[in-house]
């Protein structure tokens, strides 16, 4: 069975670095939006499970994206995936209800151990 | 070969790339300071030496301001970075910093030489690693103190032609500290950068 996630990212190299990054095996069904308010259109639409999100956008940015899914009581999964690295930033996304935080520029293995971690990607034993 | 265009592909992928280098140097700077930097959406393009001054986003043009600026060359790519204040904004700073001088022209300079070393330095570095070019940085050099900043773009524009630049403007959580920094390639740098940018984007 395929998990629908959405990467949103202004910037559409970015959004292909993600893309690169997630495991080659893993059964997705993927969209994108390019800014926070295509995204929480999205989300309920598409009905989304898990979301990749950038904080620095113009129009509705990262940040309030969170804010509206908490005060929504919208049940999806956000791994923040931001240039923002100040401690102060990993800190509110936290807050903000995200489950991860990868620095950018992405790595692929950091993404796989949240995967795991959160039961969104299973990998059998050998 | 004319360098006046930037495809919508380059322009996005420097940006991107800008975006990662602004976050490290925002982060050196608020840990260094204890505060919360808001990032902005960079600014990457392709600029006339006329259009520089009303790129500065971040600088009240009815202020005079400081400037500082770094040249960096290497691996075929060359171009000097600018951190540009506000002058009303080095008391903020002073405070934050818990920096009392008598000598108040020491304190500034201090100020603005430390803050241009954190930005510049951990921005042009956060470039080069993404490029995966080496280039070198030389000394950073007040380039003008109390000035207008019209004035200050004027007296340095003759040694741009068109450019790229990038402009990213660093604002301080809960203050009025505001500062503009600018990234202004030569134009032979272009293609160099270019060819990198083939690279990630593949």
């Amino acid at each position: 069975m395929s998990i629908s996630i959405l990467i949103c990212d202004d910037s559409s190299f970015a959004r292909k670095q993600v893309l690169k990054a997630l495991p080659s095996d893993w059964q997705t069904n993927v969209f994108q939006a390019t800014n926070g308010s295509e995204a929480v259109q999205m989300i309920p639409e598409k009905n989304i499970e898990l979301l990749f999100l950038d904080l620095t956008m113009p129009i509705m940015d990262g940040y309030e994206v969170l804010d509206h899914l908490k005060k929504t009581d919208t049940n999806c999964f956000v791994i923040v995936i931001s240039g923002d690295i100040q401690p102060d930033a990993v800190e509110r996304v936290k807050k903000l209800g995200a489950i991860g935080f990868i620095k950018k520029p992405v790595n692929k293995e950091e993404i796989e151990t949240l995967l795991v971690e959160f039961g969104l990607l299973v990998r059998q034993p050998l | 070969m004319s360098t006046s265009e930037l495809s919508e592909d380059y322009r996005d992928c420097f940006q991107e790339i800008t975006n990662v280098a602004m976050g490290q140097a925002a982060d050196k700077l608020a840990r260094f300071l204890d505060v919360f930097i808001l990032l902005p959406v960079p600014n990457v393009n392709m600029l006339q030496p006329s259009e520089l001054a009303m790129a500065l986003s971040a600088v009240n043009h009815d202020e005079s301001v400081s400037a500082v600026c770094q040249g960096f060359i290497g691996s075929g790519i060359a171009g000097e970075a600018m951190l540009i204040f506000n002058d009303s904004t080095f008391q903020e700073i002073a405070d934050l910093m818990n920096a009392d001088s008598d000598d108040s022209n020491q304190l500034e300079l201090e100020i603005l030489m430390d803050t241009a070393n954190i930005l510049i330095g951990t921005f042009l570095t956060g470039l080069a690693e993404q490029l995966e070019v080496r280039y070198s940085l030389g000394q950073p050099s007040v380039l003008g103190r109390h000035v207008n900043i019209e004035d200050l773009i004027k007296i340095n524009e003759k040694r741009w032609k068109q450019t790229l630049a990038i402009e990213i403007n660093y604002k301080i959580e809960g203050s009025n500290i505001n500062c503009d920094l600018l990234i202004l390639f030569t134009d032979d740098s272009l293609n160099i950068l270019k060819q990198k940018a083939d690279y990630l984007l593949e």
